[in-house]
């Protein structure tokens, strides 16, 4: 008895020698599994009376998966010749948009399009871009680097880049617990990207302190919130809420907000959402953009065509121009200069503090 | 010991009792229900012309609604209800290049219910008040209840129906949004909500294991009925959409509006199985 116990603790010893030494050998080339891997969940913290947003299951928000997606939108590898990020066209101190009617790449050449905000992207989940024609964060993460007017690279030499990097291996496997480089490939770096987009979220401008009982509208901005959202029976209604409504500052619909005068379907310059759906009474339309953040986002529309809020006033209290499926909203406001005033001065509530800041 | 006895003796009793209650649990039969519009008896499409009154012609963009509440009953005066769907949003803006969508109607979510003759059918329109205390936030993403676009954050409401469109004022063949020919209906409120029970001449019957499709057809143009005699044009008893060409409810008169036209629904539903 005594025999057998003795026999087999020296064997559980020896397997356990055997094992120690496997430990201190150094890993193969390209192994990972030495490096340890216990993701934490990411907190969301939505603010309060926020709607909840989908996280798709095969890709749940950790704190080692956004910390990686931080570090991939920023990092100008990721362009062919490392000057630029996905940050060059969405600044955190600028909402994450970049000032410019449209975005130019890194070759200098325009897109036709002006760069979006990227705060609350998680919310859309009726597409992303100005058409909709991108449904995930995920797919749309694989885009920018192989798009001609914007990083205008190859993911294959992408991931040359990472797998060489002295830092990303090591954080691919704190974030997705691969066993070895080989591993590494763009569908976990999108991942990571979109998990940091998604935990860009805004629920903290004056009109959300407000709405939460924390933060008192001055006089004027009241009035604006009134016409806003006609909310007063002694206002004229401005119709912005009806598109732009809280907490988002959207409804994600894609409506035609009368910016582009057109006598039949074609006469469009960019066909925007008809594009997707085929459908030529689309033409025109464009996914309702939230206005967080706003005063900081200019110029305005997705073409930029309007370079302050004032001149965005100015259209929406013309009527608008004609074309075939422009929506009723859009109507004659009659608003006086005061009350244009107000209007603005409501926008300007909406501007977050977490996202005016240089990183 | 004698408790462990019990229960041994007890639990193949039970059991026995559960299992005599499956095939009674059987007896159901699905029912669908399709939401269909029309324009006085044409289609209904967005994005096309029709006659409001003479010499002035309308033209939709939007028209969907809340439905709630949906449930068969047994009996004229019975409170014996079988729910169908406790709310689903119903959209029927299909415009002129979707013809065959708004050919096919809208098919709301539906529950299995017992295998049975029922006599009446009873419908909600709108969102009820209970519901109507919630608002989109308190939904995942993908709720009907989730759509920040059917939500009034000031009045604390859903909007239970939306009907958008222009109407040809000056006769001159074009709809301007510049010149404020477009209306904007925005119907809301727990005042507004309307229910009805109708009574098909031949009763609806279930089957067991069956699907049974009931068609709910809404003329949309009597919806602007204005039976009160007030608001409406001179020789028609519609509502003077030239004049009232909105309502996002929180005038007294917008409200009074709105009101009717939710009330309208009941005149405008036709059930057909
Ligand atoms: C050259 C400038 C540029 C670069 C670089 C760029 N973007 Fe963008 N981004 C844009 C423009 C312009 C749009 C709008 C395009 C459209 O609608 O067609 C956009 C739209 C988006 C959207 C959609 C937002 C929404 O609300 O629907 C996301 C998400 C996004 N970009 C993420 C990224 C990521 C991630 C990267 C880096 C991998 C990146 N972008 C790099 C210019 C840029
Ligand atoms: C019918 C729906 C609708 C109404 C009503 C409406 N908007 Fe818009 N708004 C849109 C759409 C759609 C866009 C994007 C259009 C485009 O770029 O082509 C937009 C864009 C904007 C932009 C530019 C945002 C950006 O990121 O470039 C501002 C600012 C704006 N709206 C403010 C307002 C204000 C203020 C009101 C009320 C006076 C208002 N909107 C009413 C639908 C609407």
């Amino acid at each position: 008895m005594y025999k057998a116990l003795l026999v087999s603790l020296l064997c559980l010893c020896v397997v356990m020698l055997f094992t120690c030494k496997d430990k201190t050998k150094p890993p193969a080339p390209g192994e990972l599994t030495h490096i340890s891997y216990r993701p934490k969940p990411y907190p969301y913290n939505l603010p309060e009376g926020f709607p909840r947003f989908e996280v798709p299951k095969d890709n749940p928000g950790t704190v080692e998966g956004v910390s990686l997606g931080e570090k991939l939108f920023f990092d100008p590898l990721l362009s062919a010749d490392n000057t630029m990020s996905c940050s060059s066209c969405h600044f955190p101190h600028l909402a994450m948009t970049d000032k410019k009617a449209r975005s130019t790449g890194i070759d200098g050449k325009e897109g036709i399009r002006s760069a979006m905000s990227l705060i609350n992207v998680a919310y859309y989940r009726e597409g992303l871009f100005w058409d909709g024609r991108v449904k995930t964060l995920e797919e749309q993460a694989l885009l920018p680097v192989e798009d001609s007017v914007e990083l205008h690279n190859s993911w294959d030499e992408v991931l040359n880049r990472l797998k060489k990097h002295s830092e990303y291996p090591a954080l691919f496997r704190k974030a997705f617990g691969i066993s070895s480089i080989e591993e590494m490939d763009k569908y976990l770096a999108v991942k990571a990207i979109a998990q940091y987009e998604r935990s860009l979220i805004s629920g903290n401008t004056k009109f959300d302190r407000f709405r939460r009982g924390e933060a008192v509208l001055s006089e004027e901005e009241m009035r604006g919130y009134e016409l806003f959202f006609d909310a007063s029976p002694d206002l004229p209604d401005a119709e912005c809420g009806h598109c732009h409504n809280a907490p988002l500052m959207t409804t994600n619909e894609y409506l035609n907000n009368g910016i582009s005068e057109a006598f039949t379907t074609e006469d469009f310059t960019d066909k925007g959402y008809g594009l997707i759906t085929g459908n030529p009474l689309d033409n025109g339309k464009f996914r309702v953009p939230s206005l967080r953040n706003i005063i900081l986002t200019a110029p305005y529309m997705h073409d930029g065509r309007f370079k302050t809020l004032e001149e965005v006033i100015e259209h929406y209290n013309s009527g608008g121009k004609h074309g075939p499926n422009v929506s009723p909203l859009i109507r004659p406001l009659n608003l006086n200069e005061v009350q244009k005033r107000q209007l603005i001065a409501f926008l300007e509530t909406l501007t977050d503090p977490n996202f005016t800041q240089q990183n | 010991m004698r408790k462990i006895l019990i229960i041994l003796i007890s639990l193949p009793i039970f059991i026995a009792s559960s299992c005599d209650k499956d095939p009674e649990m059987e007896v159901v039969g699905d029912v669908e229900i399709i939401f269909r519009a029309n324009y006085d008896g044409e289609l209904f499409l967005t994005q096309k012309d029709y006659e409001y009154i003479p010499d002035m012609s309308i033209k939709f963009s939007t028209f969907d609604l809340y439905v709630s509440n949906i449930s068969l009953l047994k009996e004229e005066s019975s409170t014996d209800e079988s729910e169908l769907v406790e709310i689903d949003f119903v959209d029927l803006s299909f415009d002129i290049n979707q013809q065959s969508r708004a050919e096919e109607g809208d098919t709301v979510f539906t529950k299995k219910v017992p295998a049975g003759s029922y006599k009446g059918f009873k419908i909600g329109f709108g969102v009820p008040a209970d519901l109507n205390r919630t608002s989109p936030n308190d939904y995942g993403s993908g709720d009907v209840l989730a759509t920040s676009s059917h939500y009034w954050a000031p009045l604390d409401s859903y909007i239970f129906s939306k009907i958008e469109g222009f109407v040809d004022k000056d006769n001159d063949g074009i709809y301007e949004t510049s010149e404020g020919e477009g209306f904007t209906f925005h119907l809301g409120r727990d005042e507004v909500y309307t229910e009805r029970i109708i009574f098909p001449s031949d009763p609806i019957v279930v089957e067991d294991g069956q699907k049974l499709e009931i068609y709910i057809d809404i003329d949309v143009k009597k919806l602007f009925n204005m039976p009160i005699d007030q608001f409406d044009t001179n020789d028609d008893n519609l509502l003077d959409i030239e004049v009232y060409d909105g309502a996002h409810g929180n005038q007294e008169e917008e409200l009074i509006i709105a009101k009717q036209l939710m009330r309208n629904y009941s005149e405008a539903t036709l059930l057909e199985q």
